[in-house]
């Protein structure tokens, strides 16, 4: 056969005569993008995504059926070209009703997988449900006991009863993993030779530590406290997360190699600057250590406390003289970490002082109930007035009434005093929890926001020093979450390693398809009431530091996680129509409209049909036709209304169904998968 | 003296056959009247029309009769006295109507009997076969590029090559088909011709088989048609008899059979690939091009498919020549070309102009102008995948290359005339609404691109347009002109392209001032009775079809617009145009 020299994008390539230009450019390792094409069947020209630019023809040419002609100069990139591809996703994308990932995963803020770890749990494999969480999580087992779970806030199951308990469910595999013979193992590549400087060794810089040292990197965290692990090792209570499970976790992290350096405070034991010589990149991963101020008379008395100071010096095995009365004001989790942690370090009576409702009050609604439980006595709609003290020591707390007005910009009722209206409380000492700042002595070249923290930019974490970069509680808009400052440790990793190779941080933002969904979609699902994790009693529990949480059995895990109703498309990572969606960068919203293909599923012998993610490609059809000789699928309708659907409707068989799964493995989305 | 009654679907939907047989009773025996038919005649505005001949020579004809005419024509037929018909003679600047015209595919509709084959071969049909019989083929296609005659399904694409290709093209079988699937909103031109001229198509196809060597033919013809499915059905087997189709035609050596394929209705068929994959049982989807018809067509032999009109003005080309052919036209449009003439026009019918004539002439000299005395606004050619012309442009001529410059289409000949009661965006919006239902579901562009469109403009029709609209729909016109798979989808956004192009203001209009000037949006509108003209009358009540008009006798009427519907019904029956609408 005659050879044919064709140029596409500017690169000489040759191929067959008679030849489509889709084929010549695949077998030269070019791909034009396609969804409809398959080498094996005749060409259908359904999708419009090969579309090319070929230099003296007026008109875009489909590059599955168009013959190369030699010689021919052919665009797959011109400005014309991506405009048509461009609309052809978009508008794809704008009858496409599927989930991507899971809500789970979308709204956790490291985007973890987490319907991918749940399947392995329910199977039992737990060292592999560990190596998937840590994609993104280099913590599994303290996050897991801790984290206020953004995840199960979305959970659908929450429309048929109540969401998987998919934090503790993370702790659990992480523990089993720890326990077990062969706890998963990461692989090293290769050292890059390259070093990096982390300050801070919270949730952000671990893992900023963890994602760079796997790549190769030489790492080493410094941190101004004898122990690693930030606001989770000096914040957050014993009883919540044990110090022996996070210090399992820091060592992990060290074992790979990670260099530890404690007891060391920047501007005072080293500069800033002679990190940025010393190292070829500085993350900056600080908490917020410093406590709130509340504005109020008596603040200042020597039996005023610090939240988090409170909790540091408990943390430290110090046990602040807090007295037998104790008042804490706010109604935040650190309000409760510290209420409850003041009764277990000999307070006879605690109160929490809190200016709104319970239902305005920030901290998780299961550390609210625990710790009325333990006999903690909350006063809502109070106010400190003033702190009453002689010779410098607490004596009573004079709280105004409030009542709740308008809603103000946080969308939170705003409290206001009711006039006149006092009470009176006595003594000993006071918490106060009502937010924390950032303490930046030392970092005094670094640009910082109207609100103190470090400015770094959104989603790359660069600061105005070249090759220093931030992320966590101390920069933008400050304190958050430990998850969240993880997924932000995980991107920053990404941009100081593309910085250290010297490539660009435009990493764009990944686009997910996501599926409206009603709780009148649940209908149909059978109840399943979610496993609780078992807690020690209030009596028990309430004067010792032991872990509230008695952990799940391996049936209950099991259990508990087959609820997972899987939502995340099955064929989320080979999915052609997403990659050229997030490749392309295409507006998934721009033609939004009217959706044909509504979430039906249908099934045959051994395929579940998910019509909602069928863009009509026709390779199914074509599959059984041309390659089975069957014949048994077909189109239906015209116009938008068009579906795959004949033989989906008969339910679970097909009478002359080969069962040969061809049309499932050739399908280029998720819309038909094979029931293992 | 013969009488004769113009019975295409147009004179029978007026009550032709109800006069045929009025007269058809009465007609004394032995009087020496001929009562006969014909097809459409081409003045859908007059009909039914009843024709009197003395020998082949037309000497009265008759508008709008009525059965109850029946007795004055047959008298006046038996005395020769036509003095009693003058009312419904035709009047003299109706008969402009055809003077102004050039008739050659349409040369002998609504003179030949379309049941006759005597009549047709009496009128000099079939010589064209015969003098092509003793022509080579090659001549054949040669005489055609002669003519420059074109397709006139819409494309345009010239015809002699499309021949020429399937010709050339290796295969043991070619097939001839003739794409009678016409579908544009408002287009009757091929209909007519097979009603009316059925064996001016079949000599046509004949000629082609032969000049290609296609062994068969296959008029492919939309189901909606029955009576011309009938006619063409009944000439077939008359030119079956007469020795015209079927083995060694003529002792030429050539041989051809014509079979009649129904399509099942849908727009889509009428492009070329989705009629073959129609024609083979299959669902009718436009295929992949290359390879093109002429290549890998029905069962995947070389094809070749034409359009009604074009067949039809192919006997006249070879009985004439090539050269006479092209000397009617423009530089590059050669011949005539037959529209069907509609919408707020005082004549509507079928025409056939040369090509050239100015739109201007078309719809004021031929057509008489706007109806009621209204204002023009615009016209719209080439249905669906065409586009409005605006007032501006009136004088463009009818020629592939101006009318593509305008941003409209030749088309298959629709022309739709429109008034300045006409809402430009609702016109855009019914041809998306046409287009978006027909289209077959195949390619993503026309699939989903069109019923985004359509969803635009039905938000903009009801006042929910939002500013970004207008590029978004220019967005979504670029994409799918150079994306979709077809014809269907290519051209689908030209009337849109063109509204845009001519009568933005009206979106704009729409989109921010809420304001339908031509008060067709009834979401926009609102409707009051005003005081000062409403005397009491209340038939505006009576007619409300939801109870939404109060009032008593000689007191002014009011509207309630949490019930009103605006249908409009108070505003039609209004005899003091106390409703107004805003």
């Amino acid at each position: 056969m005659d050879k044919i020299k064709i140029i596409i994008d500017g690169k000489e390539i040759t191929g067959k005569s008679g030849e489509s230009i889709l084929n010549i450019a695949a077998e030269n390792g070019i791909e034009i993008p396609n969804l409809c094409h398959s080498k094996e069947l005749e060409n259908f020209g359904a999708c419009g995504l090969c579309l090319v630019e070929a230099e003296g023809f007026s008109r875009l040419l489909r590059a599955c059926s168009a013959r190369a002609e030699d010689g021919m100069k052919i665009h797959t990139d011109s400005p014309r070209v991506k405009k048509a591809r461009n609309a052809a996703l978009e508008l794809i994308m704008s009858d496409h009703e599927g989930d991507c990932i899971g809500p789970c995963s979308k709204n956790c803020p490291a985007h973890t997988d987490v319907q991918g770890y749940l399947k392995r749990i329910a199977e039992g494999k737990y060292s592999e449900a560990v190596r998937i969480i840590k994609e993104k999580i280099p913590i599994p087992a303290s996050v897991g006991r801790i984290c206020p779970h953004p995840c199960e806030t979305e959970c659908r199951r929450r429309f048929a009863e109540e969401p998987l308990s998919i934090a503790y469910l993370k702790a659990f595999a992480a523990d089993m993993d720890l326990k077990s013979e062969n706890p998963f193992k990461e692989e090293l590549l290769e050292e890059t030779g390259k070093s990096i400087a982390i300050i801070g060794g919270g949730p952000a810089g671990l893992s900023a530590a963890y994602r760079l040292r796997l790549i190769g990197h030489s790492v080493t965290i410094f941190d101004a406290m004898p122990e690693m692990g930030g606001m989770l090792r000096y914040g957050i209570p014993e009883y919540r997360l044990p110090k022996a499970v996070l210090k399992k976790e820091t060592d992990a992290i060290k074992n790979l190699g990670v260099s530890f350096k404690n007891n060391v405070k920047i501007g005072k034991d080293i500069a800033l600057k002679e990190l940025q010589k010393k190292f070829d990149a500085v993350l900056v991963a600080l908490g917020a250590w410093q406590d709130g101020k509340i504005y109020c008379k008596g603040e200042n008395l020597c039996d005023v406390f610090g939240g988090t100071e409170f909790l540091r010096g408990v943390n430290c095995g110090k046990n602040p003289d807090i007295g037998k009365k104790v008042a804490v004001i706010g109604g935040g989790n650190t309000a409760m970490d510290a209420c409850r942690t003041a009764l277990r370090c000999g307070a006879e009576k605690v109160y929490v002082i809190y200016r709104r409702t319970r239902e305005e009050a920030p901290a998780a609604d299961a550390e609210i109930t625990e710790a009325i439980e333990e006999g903690i006595e909350f006063k809502f709609l109070a106010a400190p007035e003033e702190i009453i003290g002689t010779n410098g020591k607490v004596k009573s707390i004079k709280l105004q009434i409030m009542e709740l007005a308008e809603a103000d910009s946080s969308g939170r009722r705003k409290p206001v005093p009711v006039e006149g209206k006092f009470e009176s409380i006595e003594v000993d000492s006071v918490i106060k929890a009502v937010g924390q700042k950032c303490d930046l002595a030392g970092f005094e070249e670094l640009e910082l926001t109207e609100k103190g923290t470090v400015a770094a930019k959104a989603k790359t974490g660069e600061t105005n020093l070249k090759g220093v970069f931030a992320a966590g509680d101390i920069t933008n808009k400050g304190p958050s979450i430990a998850i969240e400052a993880i997924a932000e440790g995980n991107t920053v990793a990404k941009t100081i390693n593309a910085y250290l190779c010297g490539v660009p941080f435009d990493f764009g933002e990944d686009a997910y398809s996501e599926r409206k969904v009603s709780a009148k979609d649940y209908e149909h699902i059978s109840k399943i009431p979610r496993i609780k994790m078992p807690l020690k009693t209030a009596e028990e529990r309430k004067n010792t530091f032991d872990e509230v949480i008695c952990g799940f059995t391996e049936e209950r895990a099991k259990a508990e996680a087959k609820r997972c109703l899987e939502c995340g498309c099955h064929d989320y990572t080979d999915c052609k129509l997403i990659r050229y969606a997030r490749e392309n960068r295409i507006d998934m919203r721009k033609f939004e409209g009217v959706k044909h293909n509504s979430f039906t599923e249908r099934k045959l012998l051994l395929i579940e049909r998910d019509q909602g993610k069928c863009m009509l490609c026709g390779l199914c059809v074509r599959v059984c036709e041309e390659k089975i000789g069957k014949g048994l699928l077909g189109f239906r309708g015209r116009g938008f209304k068009t579906a795959i659907l004949p033989e989906f409707e008969h339910g679970e068989e097909i009478a002359d169904c080969a069962n040969c799964l061809e049309c499932a493995k050739i399908c280029p989305t998720g819309a038909l998968k094979i029931i293992k | 003296m013969k009488i004769v009654i113009g019975e295409g679907s147009c004179g029978i939907a007026a009550g032709a056959a109800a006069v045929h047989s009025a007269i058809e009773k009465i007609i004394p025996k032995n009087s020496g009247i001929k009562l006969d038919i014909t097809g459409c005649i081409g003045m859908c505005f007059l009909e039914p029309i009843v024709d009197i001949y003395e020998e082949d020579k037309l000497i009265k004809r008759l508008i709008k009769v009525k059965p109850e005419d029946a007795g004055k024509i047959v008298s006046a037929a038996k005395n020769n006295d036509f003095s009693l018909l003058e009312d419904i003679t035709i009047a003299k600047e109706d008969e402009e109507f055809l003077a102004l015209q050039t008739r050659i595919a349409l040369c002998g509709c609504g003179k030949t009997d379309p049941t006759s084959i005597d009549d047709y071969c009496l009128k000099g049909g079939y010589s064209a076969l015969k003098k092509a019989f003793a022509m080579d083929p090659e001549d054949i296609i040669d005489e055609i590029k002669t003519s420059g005659l074109a397709g006139r399904g819409g494309a345009g694409f010239p015809t002699w090559f499309k021949w020429n290709a399937a010709r050339k093209s290796e295969g043991k079988h070619k097939h001839l088909i003739c794409n009678a699937d016409e579908g544009d909103p408002g287009a009757f031109m091929d209909r007519a011709v097979i009603e009316s001229d059925p064996h001016r198509l079949i000599e046509g196809m004949l000629i082609a088989a032969y000049a290609i060597k296609a062994e068969d033919i296959t008029v492919y013809v939309r189901a909606e048609y029955p009576l011309a499915i009938k006619r063409l059905k009944n000439a077939i087997k008359q030119a079956e008899s007469a020795g015209f189709i079927g083995e060694n035609i003529l002792q030429s050596g050539f041989s051809c059979k014509i079979r009649i394929k129904a399509g099942a209705g849908a727009f889509v068929c009428g492009e070329e690939t989705a009629l073959i994959e129609s024609m083979e049982g299959k669902r009718g989807m436009p295929r992949l091009k290359p390879p093109f018809p002429a290549q890998k067509g029905f069962k995947d032999e070389p094809s070749n498919i034409n359009n009604v009109e074009t067949f039809a003005n192919v006997p006249w080309i070879i009985e004439k020549g090539g050269a006479e052919f092209a000397k009617i036209g423009t530089e590059k449009s050669k011949g005539t070309k037959v529209f069907a003439l509609t919408g707020k026009i005082n004549k509507s019918g079928l025409v056939e102009v040369p090509m050239g004539i100015t739109l201007r002439d078309v719809i004021y000299k031929i057509g008489g102008g706007i109806k009621n005395g209204k204002e023009f606004k615009a016209v719209q050619l080439g249905g669906p995948s065409g586009g409005c012309i605006p007032k501006e442009l009136l004088d463009t001529a009818i020629d592939y290359e101006a009318l593509s410059a305008t941003g409209a289409i030749m088309g298959s000949g629709g022309m739709v005339v429109m008034d300045e009661d006409t809402c430009m965006v609702g016109v855009a919006k019914f041809f998306l609404d046409f287009t978006a239902d027909e289209s077959c579901g195949k390619c993503v562009h026309c699939r989903i691109g069109t019923k985004r469109m359509q969803e635009i403009l039905t938000a903009i029709t009801e006042g929910k347009g939002r500013p970004e609209d207008i590029e978004l729909l220019e967005e979504l016109c670029e994409a799918i002109k150079d994306g979709a798979l077809c014809g269907l989808g290519q051209t689908a956004p030209n009337p849109v392209l063109t509204t845009l192009r001519y009568f933005k203001e009206e979106y704009l209009e729409h989109i921010f001032e809420h304001r339908c000037r031509a008060k067709e949006c009834s979401a926009m509108l609102t409707y009051s009775i005003n005081p000062e003209k409403c005397v009491g009358c209340t038939l505006c009540a009576k007619k409300c079809p939801v109870q939404a008009i109060s009032g008593t006798v000689k007191k002014t009427h009011s509207i309630n617009k949490n019930i009103c519907i605006k249908c409009g019904a108070c505003s039609k029956a209004c005899r003091f145009g106390a409703v107004s609408i805003e």
